[in-house]
């Protein structure tokens, strides 16, 4: 009965069907409800058995338009908008809008503020990879990782908090530093972050890195080459874990990074446990990062004199960071308006995750799942 | 069952045993077994709701947390209400599903946990059947449990469910063979497979015990029995039939109320079950532990045996629980190489050694 | 809300011990206790979509807990599930599948709106064109958290107010439309203005004389001059130098000053060469395709492609113009496999056709979606709603 049916493929499919008499390719559906896409990434797989043929990954159903919706906000509205694309980074995020419009109306940033915006990112970059690592590690099945994951990231959640009330969705630098002044508690916290965090770090490589079972999971799984990484604009630790060094904090520096001491980890075979492994040394390396900021944190005033008005020269301008995932970039195109003419935000997990057809393809389900979080996307910043 | 006065048999007593059958010694047997049977009603009632209140409140402790605290002294009565909502839930068949067999294989676990039980040596007097060969009993009613998830992932008309029941069944069929060879390991040493006979086969001290008494063998053939039987019982780290990351809800992904009620609990009772074997085949079943000083034997003896049973049996069940929440998952691949290439040849060679030291005599 | 499923077999039960002397009670006594069960026993769908859903994964970690509610048993299927929590923003594409989500959950199931986006939309109610205007606009909702994310602890809040809800509900309470609101409603906009006129009536109220306590003092922030940050790689004339060797002719050239990247206007038919030569050519190597993306000029399209080098550091953006009319244009998919999905993109949200693509599908909207929402003249009422300022 089955056999004489005949088999029309889902879209976006590209291989040829294999299936022949004593054997039969099926599609499975992953997503958009399910665990390990990690929100509402929808993945078509075509399997044969237990594994892997083709992946297509659904992307949209969290598109909500927000390249659109900024178009009728002020480029100040952008920097809360800019939030919730990637809400694990938006420091970052923040900061890149803030970067652009600098640019653009030449608004200096004095000593205390750079300082500031340093230290935040590199904070919710330790906290976003903390997030990562316990997802990583639920995907795998050891759920005792994500919640460990989530201890410690409470920790500097707690910052934040203090900082300007929100856990999440800061929408707290401005062009020219910050909206506010850190409080006095901010240095003792960091350091005291630092230290904890060195102990926390052990406790991970201990509980995952170390284990039998997550290393024959991850090594020599979804081996990405450097070349198509690059082809397909993958940035962040999925470059680096393919052995390409580039980081836009060393290699394009914005804000205050050209004065701080830190290292560019780079993988050997580009692996799931190699791109595991650059976000766990990213870790360290921020820590390095705030360390040196935390000894030389000036005083002052945190923030440049507000202008009247923020009306950009018509002309587009363009501004990238580094964020937990990746180059995170803002095109603004201006009219000379108070609003922007158009406003492109380069996502990281974009790029990254359109590698996932190249890498997945041959290995099991299980495979996919790992890779999947290795990839390390955020589907609203994929979706945007 | 053996009609031999208990005082000389059994060295250890069970004082509501011993009194009902001096008021009645000639129906003494009648009342051993129903004696067994009420207990093991009773069991079967209260074990699934310690067991998934037990497992959440050690998940939790391990990850920091408290688990449930508001139903009852620190969340007892979470598991109760957990229950009573799935009864009272509404029961879903999803379209294109075999009626017939979609209802009938939740009821398949169950059933071959409970019937499981029925052989377990809870105490002296304790059990409600012990054939002389009780150990193929065991091996031949676990199949029933495979038998149940296979159909349920067929049945489902689910991609997701017949993938994990097509894993689970690859799985447990060969794993099995482990077992039944570690099974064998424990009949050749104590020259029976009754599993009274198994307890009775340790009576001494702890080092009486088949994971002592044998030197060596019997830690490794405990901890290759720990292995073996977590992946029988579909645990983490071998819960690859479920793999919640994978296939979201695995062969039970179409179960809804009380259907899925079911496999939740023969899930926790098959524990129960797999860890009291462990119990009568290496820590002595329902023996106290002495060590040989009067006094503290004594004070051992007077705890009744069931006590112990329970004591050791959910000594193993916390590391059942120990494992899952410290493991990632393995992959599918994995697993059947752990088993064909590792386990197996390891089980034989294991073997081979015990027959070895049995004939030399090397047992403490 | 209870909907569908196990609550017609109370009602039953019911049906049949009121009829007895002193089964009332009983019947009561049960509904108590299946109302005491539901409550302590939420099991939440995993479901979530944007910020919120961190929030929630919040919820149930170490600090949170909301295993102390008896909550933990978050299931991946919709069968086992009592609860789904919205978490996040539900656009049109998602609205058909969480719909599903509720309709495949067996009864009785329960809704909480997280999140401003789950309850009306958000900060995505106007302009957007994709966005749902709130979770209750498809599904029933029971209990609404605000917040934009809310806390763990609203969440928590948020749950035990369902509890609250679950216990109360059954046959001495159903649920109707008319008890669904029992407090009166009050126009809180009414009321502060009302209030506010009493407080300028009061005799102690500030006057011109006597002004209120004025605002803190505004804090003034110096003047900064903007730092000239370090261009890595070459300079605009550098790479402007290394172009023209091979494209002699290529004159159209935007924004050479120092400052901003190097933007060329580049002519449609240099265009794949133009690109094979930058990604190739060891002095540029621009190996990284960042982004493809146009703008809506109202008279043309300007396609935007910027590249940048990993190893050198500088970038350079091409700008190509594509006719309004018949939007096509070479794809870049051969060049540089990123190209694929930034295509779709501008494909789908400004309708320019790649020639030469091999998979030109819509990317994020539902492929019968009318028109191409980032055109300057999109419009669409039913979707869209506009600012009223």
């Amino acid at each position: 009965m089955m056999e004489t049916q005949e088999k029309i493929s889902p879209p976006g499919f590209r291989t040829g069907s294999r299936s022949d008499a004593s054997t039969e390719e099926y599609y499975l559906n992953m997503g958009p409800q399910h665990p390990s896409t990690h929100g509402v990434l929808r993945c078509v797989l075509k399997l044969d058995g237990e594994s892997v043929v083709e992946v297509v990954p659904h992307l949209g159903y969290i598109h909500r338009g927000i390249e659109k919706v900024a178009e009728n906000q002020t480029y100040l509205q952008l920097i809360h908008l800019s939030d919730r694309l990637d809400y694990l980074s938006s420091f970052s995020n923040n900061l890149c809008v803030c970067l652009a419009i600098e640019e653009a109306m030449q608004i200096g940033v004095p000593e205390r503020g750079e300082y500031i915006r340093v230290m935040l990112c590199e904070l919710q970059r330790i906290q976003s990879h903390l997030l990562w690592w316990g997802v990583f590690g639920m995907d795998l099945g050891a759920v005792t990782a994500f919640l460990y994951g989530f201890k410690e990231r409470e920790q500097i959640t707690d910052i934040f908090e203090e900082l300007c009330g929100a856990r999440l969705t800061m929408n707290f630098f401005r062009p020219g530093g910050s909206w506010a002044d850190v409080p006095d508690s901010f240095l003792p916290r960091v350091r005291q972050v630092i230290s904890r965090m060195k102990g926390a770090l052990a406790e991970c490589h201990t509980l995952l890195t170390n284990n039998v079972i997550f290393r024959e999971r991850t090594q020599g799984i979804g081996v990405l080459p450097a070349a198509t990484a690059l082809s397909h604009g993958c940035t962040g630790a999925v470059l680096r874990g393919s052995g390409v060094a580039y980081d836009v904090r060393r290699h394009d520096p914005y804000s205050i990074y050209d004065r701080f001491a830190f290292e560019i980890p780079t993988g050997a075979r580009g692996d799931c446990f190699d791109r595991y492994l650059m976000k766990m040394e990213e870790m360290r390396q921020s820590l390095a990062i705030l360390e040196q900021a935390a000894a030389t944190f000036p005083g002052g005033p945190h923030r440049a004199k507000e202008r009247a008005a923020y009306k950009l020269p018509p002309g587009s301008y363009y501004s990238q960071v580094e964020s937990a995932r990746g180059l995170f970039g803002v095109t603004l195109i201006a009219d000379g308006g108070p609003k922007p003419y158009r406003v492109k935000f380069r996502s990281p997990s974009f790029s990254n995750l359109s590698v996932v057809n190249a890498i997945a393809a041959g290995h099991q389900i299980a495979d996919l799942v790992t890779i999947l979080a290795s990839l390390d996307f955020v589907v609203p910043d994929l979706d945007r | 069952m053996n009609a031999l006065p208990a005082s000389q048999t059994f060295p250890v007593t069970n004082a509501i045993g011993d009194a009902v059958r001096q008021l009645f010694p000639a129906s003494a047997p009648a009342i051993n077994t129903l004696l067994a049977i009420a207990s093991l009603l009773a069991l079967v009632a209260f074990l699934p709701v310690l067991l998934i209140w037990l497992e959440r409140k050690v998940a939790a402790h391990f990850q920091a947390r408290l688990g449930p605290m508001r139903v009852g002294w620190h969340g007892l009565l979470q598991s109760a209400a957990d229950g009573l909502k799935l009864v009272f839930k509404e029961v879903l068949k999803p379209e294109g599903a075999d009626s017939f067999v979609f209802f009938l294989a939740p009821i398949l676990p169950a059933s071959a946990t409970f019937l499981i039980m029925a052989v377990l040596p809870f105490d002296h007097h304790l059990q409600v059947a012990d054939p002389p060969a009780g150990i193929i009993y065991v091996i031949g009613i676990s199949g029933l449990s495979v038998l149940g998830i296979l159909l349920a992932g067929w049945a489902s008309n689910n991609k997701y469910s017949l993938l994990g029941a097509m894993r689970s069944g690859a799985q447990m069929i060969s794993y099995e063979i482990s077992l039944a060879l570690l099974m064998l390991l424990v009949v050749m040493v104590s020259g029976s497979a009754s599993l009274r006979e198994i307890v009775l086969s340790q009576q001494g001290t702890i080092l009486d015990w088949w994971i002592f008494k044998l030197p060596g063998l019997g830690l490794i053939a405990f901890a290759m029995y720990l292995v073996t039987s977590t992946a029988e019982l579909n645990r983490g780290p071998f819960d690859i039939a479920e793999a919640e990351s994978e296939l979201t809800g695995g062969f039970a992904t179409e179960y809804s109320g009380i259907s899925f009620a079911m496999f939740f609990f023969a899930e926790f009772v098959n524990m129960f079950v797999a860890a009291g074997l462990a119990t009568t085949f290496f820590l002595g079943g329902f023996l106290a532990p002495r060590i040989g000083l009067a006094f503290f034997d004594a004070v051992v003896d007077f705890v009744p045996g069931f006590v112990w049973f329970f004591a050791k049996a959910f000594l193993v069940v916390f590391i059942y629980m120990w494992f899952r929440w410290s493991f990632p998952r393995l992959r599918v691949d994995q697993l059947m190489y752990l088993e064909w290439k590792l386990l197996l040849p390891a089980n034989l060679v294991l073997l081979t050694l015990t027959a070895f030291f049995v004939i030399r005599g090397w047992i403490l | 809300m209870g909907v569908g499923g196990a609550s017609p077999v109370t009602e039953q039960i019911a049906e049949i011990l009121d009829r007895l002397p002193g089964g009332a009670s009983l019947a009561d006594t049960i509904e108590f206790v299946v109302a005491w069960a539901r409550a302590n026993s939420l099991w939440p769908l995993v479901y979530g979509t944007a910020c919120c859903a961190m929030e929630m994964m919040s919820a149930g970690s170490s600090r949170h807990d909301w295993a102390r509610f008896g909550v933990e048993v978050a299931r991946a299927t919709p069968r086992q599930a009592d609860l789904i929590v919205l978490a996040g923003t539900i656009v049109e594409k998602m609205a058909q599948n969480l719909v599903t989500l509720y309709e495949q959950m067996p009864g009785p199931k329960y809704v909480i709106a997280m999140g401003s986006c789950a309850i009306s939309g958000g900060p995505f109610y106007y302009d957007s064109y994709s966005v749902i205007k709130g979770g209750d606009r498809l599904v029933p909702v029971d209990v609404y958290i605000p917040g934009c994310p809310p806390r763990p602890e609203a969440l928590l809040y948020g749950i035990m107010e369902l509890q609250k809800k679950i216990r109360t509900e059954g046959r001495k309470n159903p649920w109707r439309v008319g008890t669904l609101f029992r407090e009166p409603f009050i126009d809180t906009h009414s009321f502060a203005r009302s209030q506010w006129e009493k407080r300028n009536q009061d005799e102690t109220a500030p006057t011109a004389e006597q002004p209120r306590p004025g605002r803190l003092e505004k804090t003034t922030f110096p003047e900064v001059a903007a730092q000239k940050r370090p261009r890595p790689g070459l300079d605009n004339a550098g790479l402007l130098a290394a172009i023209h060797e091979a494209f002699p002719d290529l004159t159209a050239v935007a924004d050479t000053n120092g400052d901003r990247v190097l933007e060329l206007a580049v002519n449609r038919d240099h265009y794949l060469d133009l690109a094979a030569f930058l990604r190739d050519d060891p002095r540029l190597k621009l190996d990284l395709l960042l982004q493809i993306t146009a703008v809506d000029w109202r008279d043309r399209f300007d396609l935007l492609v910027q590249l940048l080098s990993t190893g050198h550091g500088h970038k350079i953006f091409l700008r190509l113009a594509v006719d309004r009319d018949r939007p096509s244009i070479a794809s870049l998919c051969p060049l540089f496999l990123g190209a694929e999905w930034h295509e779709r993109e501008v494909f789908d949200l400004f309708g320019i056709q790649f020639t030469g693509h091999p998979d030109l599908r819509r990317i994020f909207l539902m492929d019968n979606f009318p028109g191409h929402p980032l055109r300057k003249d999109f419009d669409d009422p039913a979707r869209v709603l506009r600012r009223p300022y």
